[in-house]
């Protein structure tokens, strides 16, 4: 589905943020990339869809050369959603806005008014449609932004830290309609800084650093990787710490999700109650 | 072009000259080209802009400003040239039907203008590349008795170019993804098609502005008499470039007389 080769890539001022990178992204798969800011995160996403072209290598997506094809094409095949959704709200509704990528994408009339109820009922903005966006909580904002490109229809997500101005809940919503249009078969890409998101979410983790991969894995294994991660300022989630130092005491064998966790205990914690009632 | 008016750190001869000494070297600049009325002359104070430009290192970034300038000035000389009915002809624009005449005076004329524009409008941004915005405001504040509230204005202007051309650029690619394209070559359309960048950019830079007034208050802004931390002289070589621009002048002025 994306295929990346030996891509580089370099500002006009000569600053090399992209080394030679190789990413394989299959149909379906939940990646995310992790790494510090100005590891070259959202320099790698902007290829996805075009918006930077490389200065070497090869991109191709859905069987498009990325480097040749303009983004409002490529816009039919990636759903690319900003870090920042006031770049992009300029409609006097939310539904105008929503509307907006399927009318540059030439949906026909009558099939927009679907679309746009479809994805404000996803993201759970549908008693806004008629309100301006403007007024919105920045929270809501980002919801307007996401339903605008879900709407779209692409098979591919990229999404630049998606919760960011979201509360902890609101975060997870947005993750767990994300989880769930993966289920659905979309291919999904994001930037996030937030580990516990990662762990919950991500089935596989690529880790930037300086512009190189220094980790491309599942999710468990990467994170697992107390160095790597320490290199790049990040540090492994909670459970994964605890599961890790009960590991070295010789219990549990080194599971690392909240629900792996979880069961562990439990399956213990019963099976102590059976040796005590025994 | 999004560092036409930033500074460039450097430590030339003419970085280290006093605000007030470049400043009156921009207008010494304009006096002089408005006081010649030959293509060459006014070449020649084109040129030494650009020898500044070089002594101070900024040749590189000055370039593209001065390529724009051209660009525009070239226009400036399609619309005066025709309109030239004294001299002798040289040639015309469509030979066989005689449209467009070109005279030497036109010629002339219309190669003093571009010349004289780009020589007193490039002295700008060799100004502010070459000077602490900082230190122009306490130039223009303390010695040139500029109120604050407009020397602010001023420089708050300069410095928010470059960042919203940054923002522009954002801008532009979030609404690329949702399938959004620019390119038309009819000018209706384009007026139409700029509001998907135009309105965010209005809302963010208002949203910017308020920001930075509540975040200025609360550090006391117009609160009272300002102090300044850094005190900027008047050296000998000051004093000795402004004695040279001030003899440049009426040499220049009387030369046509000899």
């Amino acid at each position: 589905m994306i295929r990346i080769d030996n891509l580089s890539y370099q500002y006009k001022n000569g600053n090399k943020v992209l080394k030679n990178l190789n990413i394989t992204i299959k149909s379906g798969e939940f990646a995310a990339v992790i790494g510090q800011n100005g590891a070259g995160k959202t320099t790698l996403l902007k290829h996805l869809n075009g918006l930077l072209k490389p200065s070497q290598g090869n991109i191709t997506i859905c069987g498009l050369d990325a480097a040749k094809t303009k983004t409002s094409v490529l816009a039919k095949k990636i759903g690319f959603l900003f870090q920042n959704p006031d770049h992009q709200i300029f409609c006097p509704t939310v539904y105008e806005e929503i509307a907006f990528g399927l009318k540059n994408l030439g949906v026909q009339h009558s099939g927009i008014e679907n679309l746009v109820y479809g994805a404000a009922e996803k993201v759970g903005i549908e008693q806004y449609l008629k309100t301006n966006p403007f007024s919105l909580s920045k929270g809501q904002r980002q919801r307007v932004a996401l339903a605008s490109v879900l709407a779209m229809g692409t098979e591919v997500l990229v999404l630049d830290e998606p919760t960011t101005g979201q509360d902890y809940s609101e975060g997870i919503e947005i993750m767990e309609l994300v989880k769930e249009l993966n289920v659905q078969g979309k291919t999904v890409i994001m930037v996030t800084h937030d580990m516990e998101l990662v762990a919950k979410y991500a089935k596989r983790v690529i880790v930037l650093h300086n512009g190189t991969i220094i980790e491309d894995g599942p999710a468990e294994e990467v994170l697992g990787r107390e160095e790597s991660l320490a290199l790049s300022n990040l540090q492994p989630p909670q459970v994964y710490l605890l599961a890790k130092r009960f590991h070295k005491q010789g219990f549990f064998k080194g599971t690392y999700t909240v629900e792996d966790m979880f069961d562990e205990i439990i399956s213990y914690l019963e099976g102590e109650e059976d040796a005590s009632n025994g | 072009m999004p560092a036409m008016v930033e500074y460039i750190k450097a430590d030339s001869f003419f970085h280290r000259l006093n605000p007030i000494t470049k400043i009156l070297w921009t207008f010494t600049v304009l006096i002089m080209s408005f006081l010649f009325n030959d293509p060459l002359a006014v070449f020649i104070i084109l040129l030494s802009n650009l020898l500044i430009a070089s002594i101070s290192g900024i040749l590189r970034q000055i370039l593209p400003v001065i390529k724009a300038l051209f660009i525009f000035s070239f226009l400036l000389i399609i619309f005066q040239i025709f309109f030239v009915d004294e001299g002798k002809t040289l040639f015309y624009a469509i030979p066989y039907f005689n449209i467009g005449r070109v005279t030497d005076t036109g010629l002339d004329m219309s190669l003093v203008m571009s010349f004289r524009m780009v020589a007193t409008v490039s002295t700008i941004p060799i100004l502010m590349m070459t000077t602490q915005m900082t230190d122009m405001v306490v130039v223009l504040v303390e010695k040139l008795k500029i109120p604050f509230k407009y020397a602010f204005m001023f420089i708050t202007a300069l410095r928010f170019i470059p960042t919203f051309m940054e923002e522009m650029e954002q801008i532009l690619q979030a609404q690329m993804s949702r399938g959004y394209n620019s390119d038309t070559r009819n000018p209706f359309k384009k007026l139409v098609i700029i509001i998907p960048l135009a309105i965010p950019l209005l809302v963010s830079s208002v949203k910017k502005t308020e920001k930075m007034a509540i975040s200025m208050e609360a550090r006391g802004f117009a609160s009272g008499p300002r102090s300044y931390y850094r005190k900027i002289d008047m050296r000998k070589t000051d004093y000795a470039v402004i004695a040279a621009l001030v003899a440049v002048i009426p040499a220049a002025a009387l030369m046509p007389l000899l």
